[in-house]
């Protein structure tokens, strides 16, 4: 049975270009243009995943309230934001929320595929049985490719989906110093300095939650980053 | 010309201050002359009515037989002189002596009458004097042949006398009556020779019962007894004119202190002279300063000298005044001295009887009042000016200065605001009224505007990068769409161009985004400690790898730059001004980097040889969406600086622009920890 994933978006034109592409890649598309019809639709079903715009026209954080609210009924439920708001300050926001990925809309088509396709590899593989196979491990990190989670210390670290394949391109190679460019195409999405810096230091910050001394990333200046091990 | 000259220039103008004072000065003096005069004159009229009555104190003259040039003058004598020769000691001034040139050398004659007696002085030049034969005198009194001077005296219609002064030898001579030689020498009569270089002197004294109304004197000369040349004063005895006790009687009764009082006979003949004009207030005034001297002969009209309305020494009153009086027509004079500042006013006035003009009357007076008043109102008005003068200049230019600061802290706070970008200031003077208060709030909207066009500026690429997203959304997923469709071949040119276009627009947007982002980042950046050299240097390194055909030199003194901040926004702007250094130059070129500790600052700076700055660009260079690259060039919007700017501000530092030899130079400045 197809997955079945719901657009929240109110500018018609993508969302009847995002509903096609879904569409071709054979997902059940669901689309609304407001919160209020979407909530309504989400009480009686729950979609797969889940793709919301921030803005959704007069309601102008009706995108954030939608993922409280989805995120409260379903915790596993995989939600991704997509705006035009490309603020620090919108992307921690949204992300605090417990969206798995904020993007923004200059993402392409092919990479908002790959992550739709990832997310939902993910949520298979939490349904399976946990298994060893694909599994790196590197010191105190411990990396579940299939369930795209990552643990240090033995203790999850919850990274969205972008912040997993960045620690997983430096991590794979330990010592080898990853730059921006490298960083991006594994992360598929197109990010400037600024943002890459963001993600580093959140992916940081996380990780420090946990140890507090932690410095297994180093940033080697101009050039980009590296994992180190012991 | 600043404020302050200029007013001061206008403060020049209080020097009409003193040019009214002195106007109004000259109008009082002139007004108080004339009303002087008007007193003089009805003085000097009321005494010339008086006077008409003593017709005969005046000369009388026979019309025929008046000649002015011919009249001798009796000056009063107030002591006797002794008949030696000499005119020492008359009590007379030497301008008394009157020449006379009839004849071939001039003569110097002088009368004057003392008591019952008249005197004469005669000074004669005579190269060859001829004395008479002795003994022969007596005999022969008129034809003989030597150097003499005759008296003649007349009472027409009677006959004449003439009485003869010639000498044998220089002494005391005998005076022979020529119409009768033989009558025995009058005792009372003396006279007496006196040689002098160059001619002779006889001084005579003749008793007046002797002599007429009419007297003349006649010098005969002689060179040798054949050849005897007579000179004469005139043809006929002229009238003998004397001094009126009389008259001088009458005339005390009337003059006042300070007045003196002339009668005058037709002919301008004083025969009266009463009163001084000194008095003894008068002798204070006369020592004058220098500078009110000056101020005098600037202000006051000047005058004829007062010495000139003294009495006349000849004893004919001949001032123009006193002449038009003769002529009957009464007119006022005004003397006055430069150098003392003494003034005379004269007035004379007809004497007339039963229509016949019998003489004049002077009337004169030093004006102590007007002086004095002149002076006072001359001290006050300089004092007063001069004081007016300071008080109005200083005020003028505290005033200038209080204005001209005004306008000086208005621009300075102006320029400041400029400078620091922070233009929506409070300028000074901005509550004022007057027009520096228009300035100011002119200004300050003004500032406020260009404020809101900055941040406007500012704002625009963030917010245009902001709404242009959504529409370029649907063209790069409507192409992705278009991607899967089966499209012709040449369609998927299309379609691959038109992807290329709205890849590049995403670039762009990017870009006009980041100068946001950054401003975002340094608001939540952690601080981190490190040291600027370490990031530098590896920063270089790989510019070499990224720039390859640009050489990268990192030049610093080896010691450690410890900065605080965020390293990587510290990268990017390094990456802004490399990438800007890159452009400007040329392939090969060489890209200096350099680190060095400048006036307790920390100096980050990247030189490119290249082309200089264009000086207008220098300050705008590092605003937002300002490009110095020619418009051809239109993958630059000019954010890479401004961006630079940004984080060299939100590190406490300055980043600056300047033209070196052969290339540019950008400096970042930071504090050192």
């Amino acid at each position: 049975m197809a997955k079945c994933i719901a657009i929240v978006e109110d500018e018609a034109a993508i969302r009847e270009n995002y509903v096609a592409a879904f569409t071709r890649e054979g997902y059940r598309v669901d689309a609304y243009e407001a919160r209020q019809p979407a909530l309504e639709a989400f009480a009686a079903r729950l979609p797969d995943l889940v793709v919301i715009d921030v803005n959704l026209k007069d309601d102008v954080e009706g995108g954030f309230e939608l993922c409280r609210d989805l995120r409260s009924r379903a915790a596993d439920l995989p939600i991704i934001f997509l705006t035009a708001r490309d603020s620090e300050f919108d992307a921690v926001s949204g992300l605090r929320l417990g969206a798995d990925d904020y993007l923004t809309k200059d993402i392409s088509l092919p990479h908002l595929m790959a992550r739709i396709a990832a997310l939902f590899r993910r949520t298979d593989a939490l349904s399976k049985p946990q298994s060893t196979e694909n599994r790196i491990s590197r010191g105190d990190l411990d990396i579940d490719t299939d369930r795209m989670s990552i643990s240090w210390q033995d203790q999850s670290v919850g990274l969205t989906l972008t912040e997993f394949w960045l620690v997983y391109a430096m991590a794979r190679y330990p010592g080898h110093v990853k730059n921006r460019q490298q960083l991006m195409d594994a992360a598929q999405a197109v990010l400037d300095d600024n943002t890459i810096t963001s993600h580093i230091k959140r992916i940081r910050r996380k990780f420090v939650a946990i140890d507090e001394k932690f410095d297994a990333i180093e940033t080697v200046y101009g050039m980009g980053y590296r994992w180190l091990s012991e | 010309m600043t404020l302050k000259r200029q007013l001061l220039f206008v403060s020049l103008l209080t020097l009409m201050l003193p040019w009214a004072g002195c106007e109004f000065i000259r109008e009082t003096e002139l007004a108080l002359r004339d009303s002087q005069q008007q007193m003089l004159a009805g003085t000097a009229q009321a005494f010339a009515d008086s006077l008409s009555q003593y017709r005969e104190e005046f000369p009388e003259r026979a019309e025929s037989s008046y000649r002015v040039d011919d009249s001798l003058y009796g000056h009063p004598l107030e002591t006797t002189p002794s008949i030696d020769g000499y005119f020492d000691d008359w009590p007379l001034d030497e301008s008394s002596l009157r020449s006379l040139t009839s004849g071939d050398d001039p003569i110097d004659i002088v009368t004057g009458i003392a008591g019952e007696f008249l005197y004469l002085f005669v000074a004669v030049k005579d190269k060859n004097v001829v004395y008479a034969d002795p003994g022969s005198m007596v005999r022969n009194a008129g034809s003989q042949h030597a150097d003499r001077v005759t008296l003649v005296s007349s009472n027409p219609p009677y006959l004449e006398e003439q009485f003869s002064f010639a000498a044998e030898a220089p002494g005391a001579v005998v005076a022979i009556l020529l119409s009768d030689p033989d009558f025995p020498p009058e005792p009372a009569i003396r006279s007496y020779w006196q040689d002098v270089p160059g001619g002779y002197q006889l001084e005579a004294r003749i008793p007046r019962s002797l002599l007429g109304t009419h007297l003349g004197v006649i010098i005969g000369n002689t060179s040798d007894a054949a050849d005897p040349i007579t000179s004469f004063t005139s043809s006929t005895p002229g009238t003998f004119v004397t001094t009126s006790t009389e008259l001088a009687e009458i005339a005390s009764a009337v003059v006042q202190p300070g007045m003196r009082l002339i009668v005058t006979d037709a002919a301008g003949w004083r025969i009266a002279t009463v009163g001084n004009l000194r008095t003894q207030s008068m002798s204070n005034a006369t020592t004058v300063s220098n500078w009110r001297r000056f101020a005098y002969n600037a202000l006051i009209e000047p005058g004829k000298e007062p010495a000139l309305a003294d009495p006349d020494p000849l004893g004919r009153e001949q001032q123009p005044y006193v002449e038009a009086a003769l002529d009957g027509r009464r007119l006022a004079a005004w003397f006055r001295s430069t150098e003392s500042g003494r003034a005379v006013v004269a007035v004379a006035e007809p004497i007339t009887s039963s229509n016949e003009m019998i003489g004049a009357v002077i009337v004169q007076q030093e004006t102590d009042a007007i002086l004095t008043l002149t002076n006072r109102g001359l001290a006050s008005l300089m004092s007063v000016t001069l004081i007016t003068m300071f008080v109005v200049a200083a005020i003028l230019l505290g005033y200038a200065t209080f204005l001209s600061r005004r306008v000086r802290h208005l621009s300075l706070a102006a320029e400041e605001a400029l400078d620091s970008n922070r233009l929506q200031v409070d300028l000074p003077s901005s509550s004022s009224g007057d027009e520096i208060g228009d300035l100011s709030r002119s200004f300050g909207f003004v500032l406020g505007q260009l404020g809101d066009y900055n941040e406007y500026l500012r704002t625009l690429a963030s917010k245009l990068s902001h709404e242009l997203r959504t529409p370029l959304a649907i063209v790069t997923s409507s192409l992705d769409n278009l991607e899967h469709e089966n499209l012709s071949e040449t369609a998927i040119g299309y379609t691959k161009r038109a992807k290329d276009g709205a890849d590049r627009l995403r670039k762009i947007l990017r870009a006009m985004s980041e100068a946001s982002r950054v401003e975002e980042l340094m608001k939540n950046a952690e601080l981190e400690k490190f040291d600027l050299a370490t990031v530098v240097e590896s920063t270089v390194t790989a510019y070499r790898d990224v720039y390859a055909d640009r050489e990268f030199s990192f030049e610093h003194d080896g010691a450690s730059f410890p900065a605080s901040g965020s390293p990587e926004l510290l990268i990017q702007m390094l990456d802004k001004l490399v990438d800007n250094a890159v452009s400007f130059s040329t392939s090969g070129d060489e890209i200096e980097i350099a680190l060095s500790l400048v006036n307790r600052e920390t100096s980050l700076s990247v030189s490119n040889p290249g082309p200089p700055l264009p000086e207008r660009m220098r300050t705008q260079m590092f605003d937002s969406m300002v490009s110095m690259r020619p418009h051809t060039d239109n993958k630059h919007l000019g954010l890479g600086l401004y961006v630079a700017k940004l984080i060299a501000d939100g590190h406490d530092g300055r980043i600056r622009a300047d033209n070196v030899e052969g290339g540019v130079r950008f400096t970042v400045l930071l504090p050192v920890l």
